[in-house]
């Protein structure tokens, strides 16, 4: 199993500015949540380890700077992306509003193989906010009317569904990948079944 | 035996202090730190699916444990008395606990014990030293412990899964061997730590960190600090590599596999050991085996040390490394290591010809022979089949393009073994393939054996080579059974003999001819005949070479010479910089500084001192002139501040209107919640309804965004119609109602001047009315207060003289607004609208305005405040409060302020055509909404952005983008203000500036074209400074690969080095312009990265990877040193280019 290929998952983040994108992307991988964070400039990438159907898969999450006009720059490094983010404010419409020009942005920009299925995540953060402008309901039927994407409200600030939602991406970049290398792949997820199945045990008898 | 006594010392205190304190939280924060312990390896479990034995969380389990286990153990009774662990404890129960048996055997045959010895494990070794590795260590100054031998017995048992159950077997049988009070024998805490440590022993462990899925990336941290580790001897990246010539320096570790003896390849060798501690994704460990012992030159016995195989993409490595090395990074400060750096081994399979094996009654010593004949110290293995395992791990590792030979005889059942009757004494080359096995006790003799490293993939083409070449002068065709040169290899066939290796050794120069091998003399001509094509490529090569250096140096001319001034500035007496008495002495009587290119000399090569800053900084920017007096840069800053309140006025009109239309976009969306909300509970139907309809008309049009045009007149009504809807039941009506009422409002602003009293209670009145709304308004509310206070703040700052500011700011705003009612009279005489909000703006925030009015100018306040069109007040608000702000040293002639105000304001108001028409109401209200997100974002970690100052740096913005709506707010330019504001503290002045340096900056962001140039010029500079560097960068292609640079560039490095830092870097920035180079910023960027370069190198980053590094490494920079190389850089590209 030596020479088994790294799984890396790429998973791009966009949203408008302000959104909560960074703050997402750090209570996930670090488990911390700072009000210090800038705007972001450039892009930036953090990467962590997770499972996803027993396999332990790296996922690498790139932040980006939420202007739109600085996404022409970036977007040359999300080829190959396997699953995109789109992340608005509940508290603030029009970011809802955008994420359709989001979505088509990065259509067009990373160009996936097969547009229609390429998995998207939809996330209202700031959902500890009081002054709600998106209701839920409304962000529920725009998903549901764009091929059903998988929606969720989330709390950066307060972990809020961030580790329930990155599992659900992990998990849709990964059906993404495996498509294409199906047949590599096979062999070894017995193998990590196994151990995982022996992990569980372990953690069953562990649980004092 | 120091260490070892150390470590034995450490561990008995624990116990010890243990006895000491029988209580029950004694025992209770043992378990604890096991719990915590066995939680952390868990939860490591989990989400790394294995643990490594090494990891450090074993260690800390089974220190946890051990501390557990020694607390309160009966020492004296059981023999156990001065034996520092656990150990003793294990092999005595070894005896009636089976589990124990068979974990004491491990410890015994791990401590390195032969493995004949009785299995029972019930030989019990009092003494048995803790470090059980070191035993063998041949003196005192090599026994430091390796950390994965400390609590040896607890891991074994751990990884045998035995822990839990020898634990219970002791909790059990407590009494037996612990005191009463012991934590092991209390009946609770036994049973929980036996039942704590069920889990760890069922987990999976993992002696090889090979799998790259499992490998993460090291944060830039580690990364640097592996490097200083590693390379804590070599020259600091200042000290220049001669120009052209430094390729391969002894630094460059890229290719340091080739650096093959012991002694040339120090450095970058123990860069790599230090990396190959830490599996990476580059090289597969295919062996390792520690205690292997080496004897360094200089050195008079051989040393311990940690020998291991590496699988890289250049080929098989053997590194050797002593002991001394391996141990953590903490233990090493101050230590100095370079003497044992020198001495570890890292030798690269392919220079190596022949792998000399002797077997003897000791030891198995190891001898490689490398290419050029030379020997490597010898390397002893101890016994029991290490060698072997060693060399078939070799042969693997060979596969597939290389070979040993004569490979390993391969023997059911035992494995690999040595091949038979290669030994140097007996060659008999056939029986290999015969396969006879005439010698059965082989193994155990004592013998010499002589393996020969095959490169299939060099030997093939130069085989292929030489035989062409051959043909060519039709020298006698080789036999295949005439190699070069061979001792006992047997290379049996002609098949084998086209992957024979001495050609290539030829080729490369390197015959590895030993005085016992003196060629056949038919192949004397063939030598001579390679040897004049080695002459030929020699000097061809030599040519080409010069050729390559000649194009090399018109790239440098053609594209460098752009980047830097053709004249070097002498750097003498600016070690200083820009002082504060330098600075002082270069003024003349009338403050004026006419030496602008010393001080640019100065500043260039030392900064300005801080408190001057604020004194140099225009002029560095370009915004004072050299020369100009003190009073015409005071004449210039009046008019700058004027110009400056002017804008400010203008825009603030404009985001009055925003504002208003943010409060309906609020209520609209708060409307649509609560109308959701309102569905179910009938008491609100009422407020629901009229919601209803007002967001009915909001929500399809986005009010911020795309608000259609008929549409914007209207909304400004809708706030009214929202506030005092629970009043008033149809639309209509309420428009009616609000006109009238708007209408009163502003007759109370004619009749009475300062009648904020009463306006006041018009305020409660109306707010009370409206319960509904409650909240909202508050928050609307809120605002102009907090305006208000910071207001009062400047007021104060300001003192006399700003009464008179004040009256002319609002006079001037007065005006600007009465441009606006007539403009929109004129475009769209829709008088209706205008009432309502000026009523609104009455009710909510005119009330600031008429305090301050009244302590201005009463007389002025009062007429404006007749003429006060809608969005006035609001205007008038900001504008005080601004111009206020801005009048801190105001010297300015009121006389003549106002008729420019006037002017200026209706200018602008003219110049835009219709006044704010919907477009550009909408662009700034998305710009003034992108420029509050960032500002409030904007180094709030920095103690200077309070909310005053962040209001400042929110108008500096403002003003700007007002100026530049075309461009618009780009993320970044709060960046950039932010220093400015910090150093020049007042708003005027470092709006000044950062107008100043957007000339500059502007073309960085994503509308100019700047970004791509500095991409291109880094590649070129990188190319000519740092070809190693160059050529990894540009492995990949084009140059996004400076992606990672685009930070830098974008603000400056502003992001990238704190504060202080920022304001060095910029200065030099600035200053180079005039001295140096008008493209500085490359030359930072360059320093930076040849800061790294090493680590980069060394890791061979990829640009996820360099992105990844320089954002971790953010403000952690030693920007001076960063600086100073920069204008060495600087300096260097001078020099190539002069030196033509």
């Amino acid at each position: 199993m030596a020479s088994r290929k790294k799984v890396l998952l790429k998973v791009i983040i966009l949203g408008d500015s302000g959104v909560g994108k960074t703050s997402l992307m750090n209570q996930f991988v670090n488990k911390k949540f700072s009000n210090q964070y800038k705007a972001t400039i450039g892009a930036d990438f953090l990467t962590k380890e997770v499972i996803v159907d027993d396999r332990i898969v790296t996922m690498q999450i790139w932040d980006t700077a939420g202007q739109e006009r600085f996404q022409s720059l970036g977007m040359a490094f999300f080829r190959g992306a396997d699953c995109c983010v789109l992340v608005f404010d509940v508290t603030a419409p029009n970011t809802f509003k955008s994420l359709e020009s989001w979505r088509d942005e990065f259509l067009i920009q990373a160009s996936p193989r097969d547009p229609d299925n390429f998995p998207f995540v939809i996330l209202g953060n700031k959902v500890d906010l009081e002054n709600r402008g998106v209701s839920a309901k409304r962000a529920q039927q725009w998903c549901q009317s764009k091929n059903d994407l998988p929606y969720f409200e989330t709390s950066a600030k307060e972990a809020v569904n961030v580790e329930l939602a990155f599992q659900t991406i992990a998990r849709n970049a990964l059906a993404q990948e495996t498509e294409a290398e199906l047949y590599n792949e096979f062999p070894d997820q017995i193998k990590l079944n196994a151990n995982d199945n022996a992990r569980n045990r372990d953690g069953d008898n562990c649980a004092c | 035996m120091a260490a070892e006594n150390k470590v034995e010392s450490e561990a008995d205190e624990m116990p010890a202090a243990a006895a000491a304190d029988p209580s029950a939280e004694q025992k209770e924060r043992l378990i604890a730190a096991v719990k915590k312990e066995v939680k952390q390896l868990m939860e490591e479990a989990v989400t790394r699916k294995f643990v490594h034995e090494e990891s450090g969380g074993v260690t800390a389990l089974c220190g946890a444990v051990e501390a557990c286990l020694g607390q309160g153990l009966r020492r004296r009774a059981l023999g156990l008395f001065k034996t520092s662990s656990t150990t003793a404890l294990l092999h005595k129960i070894a005896k009636h606990c089976p589990e124990a048996a068979l974990v004491s055997a491990r410890v015994l045959s791990a401590e390195g014990a032969p493995a004949t010895r009785s299995a029972s494990g019930v030989e019990r070794r009092p003494s048995a030293p803790r470090p059980p590795l070191n035993k063998r260590g041949s003196g005192s100054l090599l026994s430091q412990t390796p950390t994965q031998s400390r609590y040896l017995w607890i891991r074994i048992a751990l990884f045998e899964r035995q822990l839990a159950k020898i634990i219970e077997h002791l909790v059990n049988n407590a009494t037996r061997y612990y005191e009463r009070d012991a934590l092991v024998a209390d009946p609770d805490y036994g049973s929980i730590l036996s039942s704590l440590l069920v889990g760890p022993c069922a987990l999976e462990y993992s002696k090889a960190k090979a799998p790259a899925c499992f490998w993460s990336d090291p944060p830039a941290d580690e990364l640097v600090q592996r490097h200083r580790m590693s390379a804590g001897t070599t020259t600091p990246p200042s000290v220049r590599r001669p120009i052209l010539n430094f390729r391969r320096s002894l630094n460059a570790s890229s290719d340091d596999t080739s650096g093959s003896s012991a002694g040339s390849a120090t450095v970058s060798s123990a860069k790599d050991y230090v990396e190959s501690l830490h599996q990476n994704s580059r090289a597969t460990l295919l062996y390792g085996k520690n205690n292997v012992r080496v004897q360094p030159k200089d050195v008079e016995e051989p040393m311990p040390g940690y020998l291991s195989l590496h699988q890289t993409a250049a080929g098989l490595v053997i590194k050797w490394t002593p002991n001394q090395l391996m141990n953590g990074y903490a233990e090493s400060e101050g230590v100095d290591k370079s003497v044992y750096w020198a001495m570890s081994l890292q030798v690269c399979v392919w220079e190596v010809v022949y792998v000399h094996v002797h077997r003897a009654r000791a030891s198995d010593a190891l001898i490689l022979v490398g290419q050029d004949g030379v020997q490597r110290p010898p390397i002893h293995f101890p016994k029991g089949g290490h060698l072997l395992s060693f060399l078939s791990n070799l042969e693997t590792g060979l596969l597939p393009h290389g070979q040993l030979d004569p490979p390993l005889w391969s023997q059911r059942g035992t494995g690999k073994v040595f091949g038979r009757g290669k030994s140097r004494r007996r060659p008999m080359p056939s029986l290999c393939e015969s396969g006879e096995t005439e010698e059965t006790e082989w193994e155990d003799v004592a013998g010499d054996y002589v393996f020969r490293i095959v490169n299939n993939a060099i030997a093939d083409r130069e085989a292929m080579r030489h035989s062409l070449l051959e043909r060519a002068v039709q020298s006698p065709p080789r036999t295949p059974r005439r190699p070069l040169a061979s001792t006992s290899t047997t290379s049996s066939d002609s098949s084998t003999m086209s992957v024979d290796c001495p050609p290539s050794a030829i080729i490369n120069g390197q015959p590895p001819l030993t005085p016992a091998q003196i060629p056949p003399i038919e192949q004397a001509a063939s030598i001579e005949l390679v040897c004049s094509t080695m002459r030929r490529q020699i000097i061809s090569r030599a040519f080409y070479g010069w050729l390559a250096y000649c194009r090399h140096l018109s790239t440098v001319r053609t594209h460098l010479s752009g980047l830097v001034h053709p004249n070097i500035v002498p750097t003498d007496g600016t070690e200083s910089g820009l002082t504060e008495e330098i600075w002082q002495s270069m003024m003349d009587e009338n403050g004026a500084v006419h030496n602008g290119d010393e001080v640019y000399r100065l500043v260039y090569y030392g900064g300005v001192q801080q408190n001057i800053r604020r004194d140099v900084w225009p002029y560095l920017l370009g915004y004072y002139e050299f020369g100009s007096t003190s009073e015409q840069r005071s004449e210039q800053d009046a008019a700058c501040r004027r110009q400056y309140e002017t804008t400010m006025s203008e825009w603030l009109c404009v985001e009055a209107i925003v504002k208003q239309r943010d409060r309906e976009a609020t209520a609209a969306s708060i409307a649509r919640l609560t109308e959701a909300a309102g569905r179910a509970t009938s008491s609100t139907v009422e407020t629901g309804e009229v919601f209803e309809d007002d967001c009915s008309v909001i929500s399809d049009n986005p009010p911020i965004v795309s608000p259609e045009p008929s549409e914007r007149e209207q909304k400004p009504e809708s706030k009214p119609v929202l506030s005092r809807a629970p009043s008033i039941d149809e639309v209509e009506n309420i428009e009616m109602d609000s006109e009238e009422k708007g209408r009163n409002d502003s007759k109370v602003n004619g009749e009475t001047d300062g009648t904020s009293d009463s306006k006041e209670h018009v305020d409660v009145d109306s707010l009370n009315d409206i319960d509904d709304d409650e909240v909202y308004i508050k928050s609307v509310v809120e605002n102009p207060d907090m305006r208000r206070e910071s207001i009062a703040e400047i007021k104060r700052l300001a003192e006399g003289i700003v009464q008179k500011g004040d009256g002319r700011g609002l006079l001037c705003s007065v005006d600007s607004g009465n441009m606006t009612l007539n403009g929109n009279d004129l475009k769209s005489s829709m008088e209706e609208s205008q009432p309502p909000q000026q009523k609104h703006a009455s009710v909510i925030i005119t009330n600031p305005s008429v305090d301050l009015a009244a302590s201005g100018s009463p007389a002025s306040s009062g007429t404006t405040a007749n003429v006060s069109p809608a969005r006035s007040p609001l205007g008038v608000v900001r504008e005080e409060s601004h111009s206020a702000g801005a009048s801190f040293d105001t010297l300015e002639p009121s006389g003549d302020a106002r008729p420019d105000n006037r002017s200026n304001c209706v200018s602008p108001a003219s110049s835009n055509g219709g006044v704010y028409s919907n477009e550009l109401v909408e662009t700034f209200a998305l710009n003034l909404h992108r420029i509050e997100k960032d500002v409030q974002r904007c180094d709030r970690n920095y103690p200077f952005f309070t909310d005053e100052n962040l209001d400042k740096l929110r108008n500096i913005m403002c003003t700007y983008v007002w100026e530049h709506l075309d461009t618009g707010y780009m993320q970044g330019m709060c960046d950039l203000a932010a220093p400015l504001l910090v150093t020049m503290r007042e708003e005027a002045a470092a709006h000044a500036l950062f107008s100043r340096l957007m000339l500059r900056a502007k073309d960085n962001f994503p509308t100019g074209q700047a970004m791509d140039a500095h991409f291109a010029d880094m590649r070129s500079l990188i190319q000519i400074l740092d070809c190693e560097l160059y050529e990894l960068m540009h492995a990949h292609g084009d140059y996004t690969h400076f992606y990672f640079c685009y930070r830098w560039f974008l603000l400056d490095f502003k992001r990238e080095l704190l504060y202080q830092d920022v304001f060095a870097a910029w200065e030099l920035i600035w200053a180079a312009r005039h001295v140096a180079s008008e493209h500085m910023v490359l030359f930072i960027a360059l320093a930076l990265l040849e800061t790294y370069r090493d680590v980069i190198l060394a890791n061979s980053m990829d640009f996820t990877d360099i992105i990844k590094f320089f954002n971790e490494m953010a403000e952690r920079h030693d920007a001076s040193a960063v600086l100073s190389l920069a204008r060495d850089l600087v300096l260097q590209v001078q020099t190539l280019i002069e030196n033509k």
